[in-house]
């Protein structure tokens, strides 16, 4: 019954797909580096962006998360829901429609700053989604480092050795950051691994030979702990993480006050604030910091 | 439901806006029923369907595009993956390896790869199966043209020839 050759699905260039494949069997099975170029090289924008599902215009743009095809969010779930439904033993992955490479989620909602990320074959509605906390702090890595810096003083943190008073809010909150990081909901060993980085320097730092030096060097051993910790798990977010970390550790506030200094410096009002409300807020409240204009500067995960 | 109308009526659009694109494809809708479709394709060149036009009937599930759409030849074809009574197809593409991308248009443009490309390791007319897997592939040629030239050529041309097919070669 199965016929391997005929198994790709069409190009959108209709003519030399018939050709083609009329003309030559071996040619029928085009590759993706073919398929790509002859859509690039499409001159109908509307091809370009509708989806090859329902042919329409996009609707909640997503893509799969190895080749990134784009379809509608809804076109692409009910189309992995099928397959599903006709697979004997349940499967994690969807095969693109259009290319047939293997996909284990769909990435919707990007916004720009952040998006959502649906395994296949998971309850849908069951999913790890982001909130809105989560949200703001992924924000607060598109913007420009340092903005909180003059009302948290990092370096009287070290200087005062207000380290020796344990952080009892720090293990949520570095959950929550690692999540919001790795866009993943189960983070535990790594907030695990940190956390106990974090906690043994800060407790051992009075034994050691750090005790006597200044600040400054105190506090570059502990980027660096943290950074070789961290870098791993968040590549080139590494760095800002380690300023985040520092910052909350130095406000000695809990999570819910540090957020509150920290929207009120980004502009937002509450974390519900979100970026299409922004503009509309008065402009003149504050320096007003746009996330948009730092994400390619910035977002160079795995560029390192 | 209403998916699968709004996607075969971009379909449609689709099939008028480049009429002219595909003469090999002539896909038609039905007037009053957008889930019933017939095709007119050409045989392709240097097979034994050659000169040959072929009805295609689609009938569209509600579920369309995420069911295939069922296709059958109308017109009477010699081929192993086409049941002879029924026009059934076997064709992968048609079942279990259906992809939504594919479109109603490309769909004929994947029979008529079929037709070029027979398959007869999969057959759903043995006679013209074992008649390729035997090797005897001239005997498979003269049959499927001969069907070719009874059922799928215009009706003056067919006239002319058909004492000269008949005199010729004796269907089994």
């Amino acid at each position: 019954m199965a016929r391997q050759y005929l198994r790709k699905p069409p190009v959108k260039h209709k003519t030399r797909g018939l050709r083609r494949s009329i003309g030559n069997r071996s040619e029928i099975p085009m590759n993706r580096e073919e398929d790509a170029k002859q859509t690039g090289s499409c001159p109908s924008q509307q091809d370009f962006n509708s989806c090859p599902i329902c042919l329409g215009p996009l609707v909640q743009e997503s893509y799969l998360d190895t080749c990134f095809h784009k379809f509608c969010y809804n076109c692409i779930v009910h189309w992995s829901r099928v397959v599903a439904s006709k697979r004997t033993r349940p499967s994690s992955s969807v095969k693109c429609p259009l290319c047939k490479t293997e996909n284990f989620s769909v990435i919707s909602g990007f916004d720009g700053t952040c998006f959502q990320r649906h395994y296949i074959n998971q309850d849908f509605e069951n999913r790890f989604t982001f909130s809105k906390a989560h949200k703001y702090r992924l924000q607060c890595y598109y913007s420009e480092p340092g903005i909180v810096n003059d009302i948290f003083d990092v370096l009287r943190f070290w200087k005062s050795r207000k380290y020796l008073q344990s952080n009892v809010w720090l293990h949520g909150w570095l959950k929550r950051e690692l999540q919001t990081l790795m866009q993943e909901e189960d983070v535990d060993v790594v907030v695990h691994h940190i956390h106990g980085v974090i906690n043994s320097f800060l407790r051992r730092i009075e034994q050691t030979h750090l005790l006597k030096k200044p600040a400054e060097a105190k506090q570059d051993n502990f980027r660096t702990a943290v950074f070789d910790a961290a870098k791993p798990f968040l590549l080139a977010r590494t760095d800002r993480f380690v300023n985040e970390v520092e910052l909350f550790l130095a406000s000695g506030l809990n999570i819910d006050a540090y957020d509150a200094v920290y929207m009120q410096r980004l502009g937002w009002n509450t974390p519900g604030g979100t970026t299409s409300t922004k503009p509309a807020e008065e402009p003149s409240q504050h320096v007003g910091v746009v996330p948009y204009l730092y994400i390619f500067d910035i977002d160079s995960d795995g560029a390192e | 439901m209403q998916a699968s109308r709004a996607r075969l009526f971009k379909e449609y659009k689709e099939v008028q806006r480049e009429k002219a694109a595909d003469p090999d494809i002539q896909l038609v809708c039905d007037d009053s029923n957008i889930f019933k479709w017939t095709a007119l394709i050409k045989g392709p060149s240097e097979t034994p369907y050659e000169g040959g036009v072929f009805q295609l009937a689609f009938a569209v599930p509600e579920q369309y595009p995420l069911q295939p759409p069922q296709v059958r030849f109308l017109t009477k074809i010699f081929h192993p993956n086409v049941h002879f009574k029924t026009g059934e197809i076997c064709l992968d593409i048609l079942k279990n390896a259906w992809s939504p991308a594919w479109t109603l248009q490309s769909v004929c443009r994947a029979i008529i790869a079929l037709m070029a490309h027979p398959e007869p390791d999969s057959p759903l007319n043995c006679d013209s199966g074992n008649l390729l897997r035997s090797g005897d592939v001239r005997g498979y040629q003269s049959m499927a043209r001969m069907y070719t030239r009874l059922a799928a050529m215009p009706k003056k041309r067919l006239a002319a020839r058909i004492i000269l097919i008949t005199g010729q070669s004796n269907p089994v």
